[in-house]
């Protein structure tokens, strides 16, 4: 008994020496350079790391696949995570840490909340890891170094034309009564979406062809916090027992995304009201399939494949030591600095394009015949 | 078998209150060694040690309190609510009102102590169950985080932001190192020989057994390779980092409750509350006075916590403290404590809380999805307990059994407890 | 029942370990069918866990020995399969649930199902048979809070004879009755032995056991130390003692001789309402006084008013007060609180150590001194050492057996689970020691070391009030008793003057104090 005592005794003070020796080894040294950021390159087989918000949209799952395949087909190690459902913003602070401690050159994020990333983006840029902002602008912090979305002023904008053109098919003399939402106010791109569509719809409002029924015009009155399919529905419920009792009726609904868009159709069906004519976001497949049957009105298609492949394009020439193509210098600035940005352009779908639209889209395309 | 407890008692204390750790910690241990190995050595790097101890800092600060509430015999579901409103409030303040970042955090513990009054007055004078108020709380203040922050994102000042992403400053000569995180090993090597020699000192007053010198030569030898290991991983992260300052605000905090719940009156009073609450009315303890103090003590700390979340985060948002009561009521009672109050210790529920960080992060590091974390960790909760009981019914080893005392309320030799005694204390007196 | 009668139960040999303790060393037992078998033994003998053994708490397996029932090798793996048998415990400790009517209690888990829901009417009709049957008379409907401890007992019966009993196991059935409804349950007992039931009690009260019992099995230290046949053998109590203690008590309370002094604590008017109804009144007008050096006694039924009269005293832990002083050293004091009748040296032993008496939580040194922490500790920081030392004091002055001051207090026995609660409060350094039913529950030897500790109490001055329904403990021990009928103070009686008749007389109300 004794012996075994001796032995394990010794075995714990070896560990001990074990582990001090090895804490010995110091990680101060690889910290000298910061600034290294797509100026010199890194090895192909280098690990690239993406942080996706909750899986609340099909785009996100769409997206992640993508990123996954992409990455590991132009040869690197993929890391892909989602934030989960509950504890977004510190799910993808931990995430962000970990893949920066796994040493990953690029860190491609889609963010849950755009101002709260600061400290995880310094810790990035500090290893030397490049930051990409995928879809949504991450704000107060110069540590991001490139940004990379579709024209989300122009989605605005089209979702905004898309109302007007709908309506106007329906019931070609206003004035036509409208309700507007918006998406989360956390996220950046929320704003632009609606600013967007307001340039688009504000004249006409101005005019009085068009009447917001609630009479909620505002960003604030009319975000979908956390864009919860939820939450649009409640509001829409409250707005048509508010503003629509009796015969009044709705003729059009601007919703920023799909997922919000069948929300707020469910909600006007259970109140029995006819089906007005609501824009959306994102070409989801029951959205898509809403569509074809003639109940949503329009989406956008803003292409993740395409989206996806402009990515990691920027991070091959990034491994390269190449600069990677920017397409707007000046538009978007996070609060603390103007980011490099690379749009692409969105495209509008109707019952009428959707098979134009969607030909190249194995998921959808079947759904437009 | 009673060797081993001979030697388990030797090498973690001489007092069964040490040697209840034991399971807990090689279970830490054993997590540890797992993702070491699983992740290549990433899990035991000062950059990922650094970042675990900023990420999670918040959570074990909130499991603290959570302890003493939940030894008390209540249980608080409003602290992520409270943390959000705090936070908003005071990120409101610092950039609406331009009020100086100390004054802030003033503000923030100030609004903590209003909020854990409130709860506090209904738990203790008006008797409502503190379920009850603090799921009360949680839509409460829920809303009025968004009513105040219109949902929005409010930034916060680069000083506030120091509390919970700030680090020592960099002093002295360059040795290679965070010359403060090196003092402050020295520091804790000098307490951990001084507290065993003073523990060595009780129990020869006490005249009990005094462990073999050797014995002692090699726990203090561990404690104090654990303790250099760490000092110089912390020290040693990249330039400009060190033991982060939500840390050390964590290693305080602890020290400070672990001493009050175990040495002090106050401490003794909340233990006897939760364990019999008519038995301790009278023996004297103040029992209103000690629920409201315990749902207090748990808000101030749950501002604190998130004002240290929104500093890391650098802004102040609507989805901060979403399910983090959830997190620290697992960490208490994965830590050992007893879900109908009494039993349970604030290092447990560290060990708790380290153990649920730990698995997170080196199922992150592993690239497992967020989906299958919280799968995971839902399990452990479940088979932490479970063993535990399970082991308790066979009077066999348990876990944590041995981290918590080694007697619970149902002691096999009183199987047959009556639903009458946890019935109204009117009918025992009713029996005069 | 002829000594022919065949063995319905034998125990053999049975021995069974809890980590660290050996609970019970060849334990034998052989009950006879259609008897009234006791099994008597000191707290700690290993009474229970015979029973546990027995009723498949520790299941087949756990022990070594063996059970034969009805002929054959039986092996319980749980309650239900002994049920299941025919044998039935009924705990010291009702397994009742309080908001639930009496039929709903009798068929609880086994309600007679009709169609996939619960066939109320014949529950009703079966509830009212088995109601007859232990003689119970009440509507079926009644909420078990709402009847009082002696039919809750008889509930408990019932429900075992819905379960068609065979083995009836009774632990301490009459420790929570008072002396009717004790007598009632002795007469069920008898009555059962007709039907040919047999029983197995588990007591403390020797004249209970000698009335009723017709074969007696002593335990001590986990061993059976011999069985007696109560009319063959001629048992009397004493006989009955000298088997639990292996030795004879030469008297039941250790000599003193009074040395009494002085009034020193005066209550005067004391008139406290009930907390749940406006117009009962749980105290009225009590007037009563302790002088230094002396042992006063309470008599009085269950349900009288003295644990309300205490508990009022101290603290107000009782009801709401109306009216009425409290006086020491003839000053007056105000005692709104614990922590003020604390202050004012006053101690309050309850009679229901398990739920208010004690923390089950804690260790023995623990409990020693959470009455008064300050005495232990410098600016709210408890000295460890201190604790201990104080904790090792009383252990060795009230000859705790524990093998450390460090054990948890539920594994102690009652008895010394008792002397924890005595050194708990003397530690608080009382002037005034009120014990409410001090040895209810305890074994005859530790009975008498708990006198003994009263008895040293007194001779440093200190007064002690005594509540107990035991009256010859009472007379045994006081000095002077006051006599306590539906809240009111019915008589004072003098130790020379005190003889259970008196006592009893003036306990059922007599005489009545004027309702304030």
């Amino acid at each position: 008994m004794r012996k075994l005592l001796l032995r394990s005794i010794t075995a714990v003070g070896a560990a001990a020496l074990l582990t001090l020796s090895t804490a010995c080894s110091n990680e101060r040294e690889g910290s000298s350079s910061s600034d290294s950021a797509g100026s010199k390159g890194f090895s192909k087989d280098s690990l690239i790391g993406v942080a996706l918000p909750a899986k609340t949209s099909e785009n996100w799952v769409l997206a992640g696949d993508l990123f996954t395949n992409g990455l590991k087909n132009a040869g690197f190690k993929a890391d892909v995570q989602y934030a989960g459902a509950s504890t977004t913003v510190a799910d993808q602070q931990a995430q962000i840490s970990s893949m920066v401690t796994k040493g990953a050159k690029v860190i491609v994020i889609g963010a849950t909340d755009a101002s709260q990333l600061t400290t995880q983006v310094k810790q990035a840029k500090d290893e030397g890891a490049t930051v990409i902002a995928y879809d949504r602008l991450i704000t107060n912090t110069p540590d991001i170094d490139y940004y990379i979305a579709f024209d989300n002023f122009k989605v605005g904008q089209l979702q905004g034309q898309a109302l007007i053109d709908g309506m106007k098919a329906k019931k070609p003399k206003g004035p036509w009564t409208i309700e507007l939402f918006s998406g989360s106010p956390d996220d950046n791109n929320s704003k632009v979406f609606f600013d967007g569509a307001m340039q688009v719809l504000k004249p006409l409002i101005d005019k009085g062809d068009i009447v917001v029924g609630s009479g909620q015009k505002d960003i604030k009155q009319t975000a979908t916090q956390g864009w919860k399919a939820e939450n649009a529905q409640q509001r829409m419920d409250s707005l048509l027992t508010s503003a629509y009792s009796g015969k009044k009726t709705l003729d059009g609904v601007l919703s920023p995304n799909d997922t919000l868009a069948r929300a707020i159709l469910t909600s006007v069906k259970g109140a029995g009201k006819p089906v007005p004519i609501v824009t959306g976001q994102d070409s989801e497949v029951e959205s898509v399939k809403s569509i074809m049957a003639g109940v949503q009105y329009s989406t956008i298609n803003k292409d993740t494949r395409k989206l996806v492949a402009e990515t990691v394009n920027m991070i091959k020439s990034l491994q390269k030591g190449d600069k990677p193509t920017v397409n707007d210098t000046k538009s978007y600035n996070n609060g603390v600095k103007v980011v490099p940005a690379y749009l692409l352009p969105p495209v509008i779908v109707t019952k009428k394009n959707a098979a134009e639209a969607y030909a190249n889209d194995p998921k959808l395309a079947p759904l437009t015949k | 078998m009673s060797r081993i407890t001979d030697l388990q008692k030797n090498l973690f204390g001489g007092t069964t209150s040490n040697a209840r750790q034991f399971g807990m910690i090689s279970t830490l241990v054993a997590i540890v060694v797992l993702f070491q190995i699983w992740t290549d050595g990433l899990t035991l790097t000062s950059g990922n040690l650094i970042a675990v101890v900023s990420q999670y800092s918040y959570i074990l600060i909130l499991a603290v309190g959570m302890l003493m509430v939940i030894v008390a015999g209540h249980i608080d579901l409003s602290v992520g609510s409270v943390a959000a409103f705090t936070g908003i409030v005071v990120a409101k303040a610092m950039q609406e009102h331009s009020l100086p970042w100390p004054l802030g955090i003033l503000l923030g513990l100030l609004v903590g102590a209003a909020i854990g009054a409130w709860q506090g007055f209904w738990v203790a004078y008006i008797g409502v169950p503190a379920f009850i108020v603090t799921l009360a709380g949680m839509m409460l203040f829920r809303g009025a985080n968004q009513y105040i922050g219109n949902a929005d994102t409010v930034p916060v000042p680069e000083g506030f932001r120091k509390i919970g992403a700030g680090f020592l400053p960099e002093v002295g000569p360059d040795t290679g190192y965070n010359n403060l995180t090196l003092l402050l090993g020295l520091a804790a090597c000098a307490g951990v020989v001084w507290r065993e020699w003073k523990a060595r000192q009780t129990r020869r007053e006490m005249k009990a057994d005094l462990a073999p010198l050797w014995v002692i030569g090699v726990r203090l030898a561990v404690m104090v390779a654990v303790i250099v290991f760490a000092t110089l991983r912390f020290a040693g992260g990249r330039v400009g980092t060190s033991l982060p300052i939500s840390g050390i605000i964590l290693i305080v905090l602890v020290l400070a409750y672990s001493h009050y719940t175990r040495n002090t009156i106050g401490g003794r009073h909340i233990y006897a509350v939760g364990g019999n609450a008519r038995a301790a009315e009278l023996s004297g303890v103040k029992l209103k006075r000690v629920n409201f103090a315990v749902m207090m003590n748990m808000s101030i700390l749950a501002a604190l916590a998130g004002m240290i979340f929104v500093a890391r985060s650098a802004a102040s948002g609507p989805q901060d403290g979403l399910s983090w009561e959830l997190d620290a009521i697992a960490a208490v009672f994965i830590g050992g404590a007893a879900v109908s109050g009494g039993l349970g210790t604030v290092s447990g529920s560290i060990v708790g809380g380290l153990v649920m960080a730990l698995l997170n992060n080196g199922l992150q590091l592993q690239g497992v999805g967020s989906d299958m974390v919280q799968i995971i960790k839902g399990l452990v909760l479940l088979l932490a307990v479970a063993f535990d009981v399970y082991n308790k019914k066979q009077g066999r080893f348990s876990i944590i059994g041995t981290l918590t005392r080694p007697f619970r309320r149902d002691d096999p030799a009183d199987t047959a407890a009556p639903p009458a005694a946890a019935s109204d204390v009117d009918k025992t007196k009713v029996a005069g | 029942m002829t000594d022919t009668a065949p063995n319905l139960l034998e125990m053999r040999s049975i021995t069974k370990s809890f980590p660290g303790v050996t609970a019970l060393a060849g334990v034998s037992l052989v009950v006879r069918e259609g008897e009234i078998h006791a099994i008597c033994g000191e707290n700690g003998a290993g009474k229970s866990t015979l029973m546990k053994v027995l009723s498949g708490v520790h299941p087949h397996g756990s022990y070594t020995g063996d059970i034969v029932y009805q002929g054959k090798k039986a092996r319980f793996d749980g309650i239900r399969a002994s049920e299941q048998a025919g044998i039935v415990i009924i705990h010291q400790e009702l397994a009742l649930v309080p908001g639930m009517s009496i039929t709903e209690n009798l068929f609880l888990g086994n309600e007679p199902r009709r169609r996939g829901s619960i066939d109320w009417k014949s529950a009703q009709r079966r509830a009212l048979e088995l109601m007859e049957q232990v003689g119970l008379r009440e509507d079926p409907d009644t909420l078990i809070k709402d009847i009082g401890v002696g039919k809750q007992q008889l509930v408990e019966i019932a429900k075992a004879f819905a379960k068609d009993v065979k083995l009836l196991i009774l632990d301490e059935p009459t420790a929570a009755l008072n002396e009717a409804d004790s007598q009632h349950l002795l007469d069920l007992l008898r009555g059962f032995r007709e039907r040919g039931i047999t029983s197995i009690m588990i007591s403390h009260k020797l004249n209970e056991i000698e009335a009723v019992a017709d074969t007696i099995t002593i335990l001590r230290d986990g061993r059976s130390i011999e069985s007696l046949d109560v009319k063959a053998d001629g048992v009397n109590e004493d006989r009955i003692v000298r088997g639990m203690v292996g030795r004879e008590l030469d008297s039941r309370f250790p000599d003193r001789t009074p040395d009494i002094g002085e009034v020193f604590f005066e209550v005067r008017d004391w008139t406290v309402r009930h907390p749940a109804s406006d117009e009962r009144m749980v105290c009225k007008g009590s007037t009563f006084n302790v002088r230094r050096g002396e042992i006063v006694g309470f008599a009085g039924l269950m349900g009288a008013g003295r644990t309300e009269l205490a508990m009022s005293l101290f603290g107000r832990s009782y009801g709401t007060w109306l009216s009425g002083r409290v006086f020491k050293d003839g000053k007056e004091i105000r005692l709104k609180t614990v922590a003020d009748a604390i202050g004012h040296g006053l101690a309050y032993v309850s009679e229901d150590r398990k739920s208010i008496g004690l923390n089950l939580l804690d260790d023995v040194k623990t409990s020693m001194v959470a009455a008064k922490l300050s005495k232990i500790a410098r600016r709210r920081v408890i000295d460890p050492v201190r604790e201990h030392r104080i904790a090792e004091d009383y252990r060795a002055g009230l000859r705790i057996k524990t093998p450390s001051v460090d054990e948890g207090v539920v594994k102690l026995s009652g008895g010394n689970q008792q002397k924890v609660v005595l050194a708990k409060w003397m530690f608080t350094d009382p002037d005034l020691l009120i014990l409410d039913e001090p040895t209810r529950g305890i074994d005859v030897g530790a009975k008498f070391e708990i006198y003994g500790i009263i008895q040293r109490l007194v001779a440093q001055g200190k007064g002690v009030v005594v509540i107990s329904s035991e009256l010859p403990e009472l007379i045994g021990l006081c000095d002077r008793i006051y006599t306590v009928f539906e809240g009111a103070i019915t008589g004072e009686v003098a130790r020379a003057d005190a003889d259970p008749e008196v006592l009893m007389k003036q306990m059922t109300a007599t005489k009545k104090s004027p309702t304030p």
